[in-house]
């Protein structure tokens, strides 16, 4: 065999084995990684709408994607809603649920985020930032409480706290939260946000 | 050619006498980005092993058949398959580790630790040889992240596998966890490895 066509078979054969394996892999593994997505936006919506029994998808695009959530009785409690923006440093992806009539934020969980650690990586964290999600008034846009106070109590209900010197980190989920708000009510208003219509699509 | 080494030998080097990343300087990336935490670093460590040990493998079974033009293009196909098969391994069975490691899993591609056994061993040695070869660097790799992750997550969080080791006493610091800290690190520990070395090396001639 000439070299030329030598260097054709081996590569040949070398890409066509390794694709193949890389099939069967990725056959085998595609069902239980879609499976840990599904299972960490399920434990996400329970976190953010604590009286969740069941939930179902009712709305998704590019920048965001809505849960409507039902408690025992099969009532709606409330929307999760997934969405992510820029964070400091890379994006931040998170969770928050709401009441059904989108005027109350239940709570507020980050799902990914690389933000400074020991800093901006306080988002995550229950004492210093979370805490001062719970409950709040969205009929208006969110601001942000600026020297932050040192207890949820201290807020005006449409206030959250901010991070001492991680500023920009809590501006950024204040943003990405504000402005998935106001993309969701104009959803509603269009009357796109029910399960209904989902299910008659 | 020198001397063939006897199996133990060929084993120990990657240790310490051509430790991956004391030694040799190689795969810095993943030794900078990935040894914030003890866990992280070891996932990586196996991870590289897992893949350094079946490429050698594969590349030492096969290095009579592939042409010495295209050897380098082959390698790198074996290898980002068994890189591949890692990624989706962590995805599917290890989800926290692989958020993790993120991108760094699929750059093993490049690790030059891999591509590096495969043309300077490999490709010249016995199947058996390349093995022992590719366990032994992948020891010195997984040693090598140990310590420094071992350092970093120490005295970046006070915690060793996040539990906590040092009291409340102690203040964490941030720099530790952060890339400076990985820079400073490995410098201190490339310091000490070239202290020990012409030490041991003064005293033994």
């Amino acid at each position: 065999m000439s070299l030329s066509a030598r260097m054709i078979v081996v590569l040949t054969v070398v890409g066509l084995v390794s694709g193949s394996l890389l099939a069967v892999v990725g056959l085998l593994t595609k069902d239980r990684i879609e499976m840990n997505r599904q299972q960490e936006i399920q434990t996400a919506i329970s976190q953010v709408i604590p009286s969740t029994k069941t939930s179902q998808k009712i709305y998704e695009d590019d920048s965001l994607t809505v849960y409507e959530s039902r408690n025992e009785s099969k009532n709606a409690v409330g929307y999760a809603v997934y969405t992510s923006g820029t964070g400091f440093q890379d994006i931040i992806t998170l969770m928050y649920g709401t009441d059904p009539s989108l005027s109350n934020i239940k709570d507020l969980t980050i799902l990914e985020q690389k933000e400074t650690p020991g800093l901006g990586a306080k988002i995550t964290d229950q004492e210093a930032f979370l805490r001062y999600w719970k409950n709040r008034n969205c009929e208006q846009p969110l601001s942000l409480r600026k020297p932050a106070v040192d207890s949820p109590e201290n807020l005006d209900p449409s206030e959250v706290n901010t991070i001492t010197g991680a500023t920009i980190s809590s501006e950024k989920v204040l943003d990405i939260v504000n402005a998935s708000l106001e993309r969701l009510k104009a959803i509603k208003e269009q009357g796109k946000l029910s399960s209904e219509e989902k299910n008659a699509s | 050619m020198p001397p063939k080494k006897s199996l133990g030998a060929e084993y120990l080097k990657g240790l310490w006498d051509e430790n991956p990343v004391f030694r040799q300087l190689l795969g810095m990336c993943p030794t900078l980005a990935v040894t914030n935490a003890v866990i992280n670093g070891f996932a990586m460590g196996l991870a590289t092993a897992f893949v350094l040990i079946l490429s050698s493998l594969v590349v030492s079974s096969i290095k009579k058949l592939i042409p010495s033009q295209v050897r380098i293009a082959t390698y790198i196909v074996i290898i980002a398959s068994f890189v591949t098969i890692a990624d989706r391994f962590l995805a599917a069975f290890f989800p926290p580790i692989s958020k993790a490691l993120g991108p760094y899993v699929p750059l093993i591609v490049v690790n030059c630790i891999i591509l590096g056994r495969q043309e300077a061993f490999s490709s010249k040695n016995s199947i058996g040889r390349s093995l022992v070869d590719a366990l032994g660097m992948s020891t010195g790799f997984i040693l090598a992240l140990l310590v420094l992750s071992s350092i970093r997550e120490l005295l970046g969080a006070g915690t060793f596998l996040s539990y906590q080791v040092l009291g409340s006493w102690f203040k964490p610091w941030i720099i530790m966890i952060l890339p400076a800290g990985a820079f400073i690190t490995l410098g201190v520990l490339l310091g000490l490895a070239i202290l020990i070395e012409t030490k041991t090396k003064t005293r033994s001639s």
